[in-house]
């Protein structure tokens, strides 16, 4: 049986693409990131109310974890390039969920990612994200658009719960990069101790059980 | 200083719009504001709690407000502003002026 480690935000598009994947039998590993003080705690308690409702939905378990991905946004922020940043993020967060996916034995990474929906999905941008990983990256809703996304989330009852007030993530750049050259992204990360970040980030890392909420 | 105060799509927080450009220089931002609230972190943008409301400071004068009132978030704007105006920390940048006006 496939298993694959899924970035889950309390967002419409991610609770979709888990959907889609465990309907077709693959196991999941749930991980979001959290990335307090840049957003609010409702975040997490919408992820954790989708996770529940996937759970209970197709009657697979996930275990879900919680990783700490504010300290990472500061060392970004403060030395590397601001229209950089949500490749930074998105690049950091393969990296961990690479990390998780090893020790879970899992085969790949899932994300709920679509083409040109944010400035961080477009081609050349899911390019140099996929750049820093050995793993696949698998993106059931590539070719779909909002509109459609929106019309399973509804039919899945996930749509209810992603719209649920919350604060936006306050540190992306108010022009963020849609064509972002590997060799910049590499220079840039060359500023802080990616490997550091890493390792503070998973140890900070705790398994937190959707149903005890 | 904060002429309009509206609510976030996601309804979560309220957003301070300054009336006229502005440009903040957080380091300085950070040094006055923190004899008076909690500063959380300073990077790229400025997260401070003041009576329990987290506000996000943007180098442009905007300001995210995480709290769900209204009321709250015009009051902590307004203190807010009350703090940095005149000060170093606090610049108008010159408006654009295109031939002819």
């Amino acid at each position: 049986m496939a298993k694959l480690v899924s970035l889950i935000s309390g967002g419409i598009d991610s609770p979709v693409a888990a959907y889609l994947m465990l309907r077709r039998g693959v196991d999941l590993v749930a991980v979001h990131m959290d990335n307090r003080p840049f957003t609010d705690e409702k975040n997490l308690n919408k992820t954790l109310r989708l996770i529940r409702h996937l759970q209970n939905l197709t009657q697979r378990p996930i275990r879900t974890y919680v990783v700490p991905h504010g300290p990472n946004h500061i060392a970004f922020a403060r030395n590397c390039e601001r229209h950089l940043h949500c490749l930074f993020c998105r690049r950091m967060m393969y990296r961990i969920a690479e990390r998780i996916a090893q020790k879970e034995g899992a085969d790949g990474i899932l994300t709920g990612e679509s083409l040109g929906q944010v400035a961080s999905q477009t081609l050349q941008n899911l390019m140099v994200e996929n750049q820093v990983i050995r793993v696949p990256v698998v993106r059931p809703l590539i070719g779909l658009d909002k509109v459609e996304i929106i019309e399973i989330a509804r039919k899945i009852g996930t749509y209810e719960i992603s719209t649920l007030p919350s604060l936006c993530c306050t540190i992306v750049p108010k022009k963020p990069s849609t064509a972002a050259r590997a060799s910049d992204l590499h220079d840039e990360e060359q500023k802080i101790d990616l490997g550091a970040l890493i390792e503070k980030s998973l140890g900070g890392m705790y398994v937190l059980d959707p149903e005890a909420l | 200083m904060y002429s309009i105060l509206k609510p976030c799509k996601t309804s979560a927080a309220f957003e301070a719009i300054p009336r006229d450009r502005l440009s903040l220089d957080l380091d300085q931002c950070e040094e006055i504001l923190r004899n008076v609230c909690t500063i959380v972190t300073n990077a790229g943008i400025l997260l401070i709690v003041n009576d329990r409301c987290e506000v996000s400071i943007h180098k442009d004068g905007r300001l995210i407000l995480k709290t769900d009132s209204n009321d709250l978030a015009a009051e902590q704007a307004a203190r807010i502003a009350g703090w940095l105006e005149g000060t170093p920390a606090l610049r108008k940048p010159p408006q654009s002026t295109r031939p002819g006006e």
